[in-house]
């Protein structure tokens, strides 16, 4: 405070009590090294090699656990996952009539075939997705659909659970916070979910909405009348998302409102003593002066569920095996499944971009690392 | 007007009940599903509608079996995956919160150069999948020589130290400044203010991040297949869980598993008893909030 002043001072009288600080400083910095170091020779012992040799072999073609050569390939990998390409369908016209045909089965007009028009060089795309703009039909194709899909289904997945997350475990974290009888037990039986090892859990949930009534869900809705037919929570389409987004903040709201209830926990008393004679009420409070006091600990919260959220892989390879991909697990199939190293670390990096930059829009949204 | 506030209180208290009531259900029913399935025998599984409780398929008595925490004892890997799992999870939370909290108060509380890099560096560190880092670890712990148990402790760093550097971070910079000047003031260097004041003040933060890493280590389970994939005996509990055979040939012992499964939660749950005291130390130690 009165130190930022005087190091941004000329005047020569004060010169006696800069030095004094400047040599503070210099001993809060060393103190700070020291400090670090433990952590810093961790990363550098355990991190570093992994991680620079995954970016390295993103660059390469090298097959997994094989003595096959391995070829520097540039940004063929990248090319191979990221490639998208968006092209118009002609209508397929009637040659008689000059209209445009219609499908005598589906009553569906008809276009070309996508797989005809999209380019095959010098990677061939494949159909993602169609869709209708102003009168015309476009086809979207990737070389690599499964990636792009799986980048899709993890976006989805990770906004819409670790937002319900959110909301769910500040509530639970309020409800915990405050004084009531078995307040001890309550916060131990909080904890259960994410205690469950994670692989089991998938396995349980699995076994839950399996899709006869052996399963619980089929099983209760069933006895309530709700469904005819048991319904198949996990097949491909419909429900898969939605079920896998139940499971996750299930077992990952305990984390959320563990966090938030240790900020609540640090909040100064007086502040809402002083509020209460002021006569603001409980929500009025809540927004004015929890939610803001609050904010660094649900920043961390958020920063460290996403970060999961978005390379989660046990939920998918275990209740959707091989039928939607996440991206951690689509990269676990192409090191595992394919051999292909290189491709699968191109992944992890790109993984590792996305991851970045929503830590670093959290931490410049929330502010949480200004001095 | 008395008695309307007796009322209101009353609805307020009902309200609140049911609500803990709800929360509770959500969360322990899913729980209770897997204690119900660890009661019954391989055809009890099998019955449609599923039952709520263990049923006999012929008589649809409540008839529960032990038989899969028999099998589940039997397995001699069970216990020893017990051990591992305890001595590696303490282990990783120890020196997470240690070298964690050293970090935490330099970037926190300190004031130096290359503030924001160190803090980017030790996320960056966990943002990979586990699947791209795990050929590049091997690779390191077997140039190391590192046992399998060390080399998991050591791996898990990957995942808990990020988290437990960036949670004491955030909690350390919300403690008054005021607090470390006046120690100062009183002749105390800046490392015994952290060690005597500020660490102290954020025993809740501690102690829920100790909690939550703790139990990310127990539940590990890519990892430790890899590294235990040379030493059988190092093997932790999801390890031991996932080589279970089972008595029919081919076909996955459910019930085992989820036997095994209720009983590991079940040490998790006494471990957060016993420390969710410490979650209400701190600056508000003694105080109620309403």
């Amino acid at each position: 405070m009165a130190g930022k002043n005087d190091l941004g001072s000329t005047n020569n009288w004060k010169a006696p009590k800069k030095m004094g600080i400047s040599d503070l400083a210099r001993r809060e910095e060393r103190l700070a090294f020291r400090l670090l170091l433990p952590a810093l020779l961790i990363i550098l012992l355990i991190a570093f090699y992994p991680l620079a040799q995954v970016f390295y072999t993103s660059f390469t073609d090298r097959v997994f656990a094989s003595g096959e050569e391995t070829n520097f390939i540039g940004f063929e990998n990248y090319r191979q996952l990221l490639s998208v390409h968006v092209m118009e369908l002609e209508p397929v016209l009637d040659e008689a009539t000059g209209q445009q045909l219609v499908d005598p089965d589906s009553g569906e007009k008809v276009f070309e075939r996508p797989l005809d028009v999209l380019p095959r060089e010098p990677n061939r795309y494949r159909e993602l997705n169609q869709f209708d703009l102003l009168g015309k039909r476009y086809v979207i194709g990737a070389t690599d659909p499964n990636f792009i899909e799986a980048v899709q289904n993890t976006l989805v997945f990770t906004a819409i659970s670790v937002f319900i997350e959110l909301i769910l475990g500040l509530a639970i974290a309020l409800v915990v916070n405050s004084k009531f009888k078995f307040r001890g037990a309550m916060r131990a039986a909080m904890l259960v979910p994410w205690a469950v090892i994670t692989v089991v859990s998938a396995r349980m949930w699995e076994w839950m909405l399996a899709p006869s009534r052996i399963g619980m869900f089929n099983a209760l809705f069933d006895r309530l009348g709700l469904i005819d037919s048991p319904i198949a929570f996990l097949a491909s389409g419909g429900y898969q998302l939605s079920a896998l987004i139940a499971v996750d903040v299930w077992k990952t709201t305990p984390f959320m409102a563990l966090l938030i209830l240790a900020g609540l926990q640090i909040m100064p008393e007086d502040i809402f003593e002083a509020a209460e004679i002021d006569g603001a009420g409980k929500i009025r409070q809540f927004f004015m002066i929890t939610l803001p006091l609050l904010k660094p600990a649900i920043a961390v919260a958020l920063i460290f569920r996403t970060l999961d959220a978005l390379r989660v892989f046990d939920i998918f390879q275990v209740m959707l095996g091989q039928s939607t991909y996440s991206m951690a697990s689509y990269n676990y199939f192409q090191l595992i499944g394919n051999r292909n190293m290189g491709l699968a670390s191109a992944i992890g990096v790109i993984i590792f971009i996305l991851i970045f930059v929503f830590a670093v829009s959290y931490i410049r949204m929330l502010g949480v690392d200004e001095e | 007007m008395k008695k309307e506030i007796g009322i209101f209180s009353l609805i307020k208290r009902i309200a609140f009940n049911l609500m803990i009531i709800f929360i509770l259900v959500y969360l322990l029913f899913p729980f209770y599903w897997a204690v119900n399935s660890s009661l019954k025998t391989e055809s009890q599984l099998f019955m449609t509608p599923a039952t709520a409780v263990p049923r006999d398929p012929v008589t649809l008595e409540f008839s529960p079996t032990l038989q899969n925490y028999a099998a589940v004892f039997q397995d001699g890997q069970f216990l020893r995956g017990l051990a591992n799992s305890t001595i590696v999870a303490t282990s990783t939370t120890t020196l997470a919160l240690v070298a964690g909290s050293f970090a935490a108060f330099a970037l926190g509380k300190l004031r130096f150069r290359g503030r924001k890099p160190a803090l980017y560096l030790i996320l960056a560190m966990t943002m990979f999948p586990q699947v791209t880092v795990l050929t590049g670890l091997y690779a390191v712990i077997t140039a190391l020589g590192l046992s399998a148990r060390i080399s998991m402790i050591f791996s898990y760093m990957i995942f808990t130290l990020p988290f437990t550097t960036w949670v004491l971070t955030a909690f350390f910079k919300e403690l008054p400044d005021a607090l470390m000047e006046s120690a100062q003031v009183d002749g105390a260097t800046p490392f015994q203010t952290f060690r005597r004041i500020l660490l102290p003040l954020t025993a809740p933060a501690l102690v829920t991040t100790g909690l939550l890493a703790f139990i990310a280590a127990w539940n590990e389970y890519l990892f430790a297949l890899t590294f235990t994939s040379i030493d059988p005996a190092a093997r932790t509990v999801p390890v031991a869980i996932a080589y279970f055979t089972g008595a029919v040939a081919r076909q996955e012992p459910f019930g085992e598993i989820m036997a095994a499964a209720s009983l590991v939660t079940i040490p998790l749950v006494v471990l957060v008893l016993v420390f969710q005291r410490r979650i209400v130390a701190g600056l508000t130690a003694g105080a109620v909030k309403g």
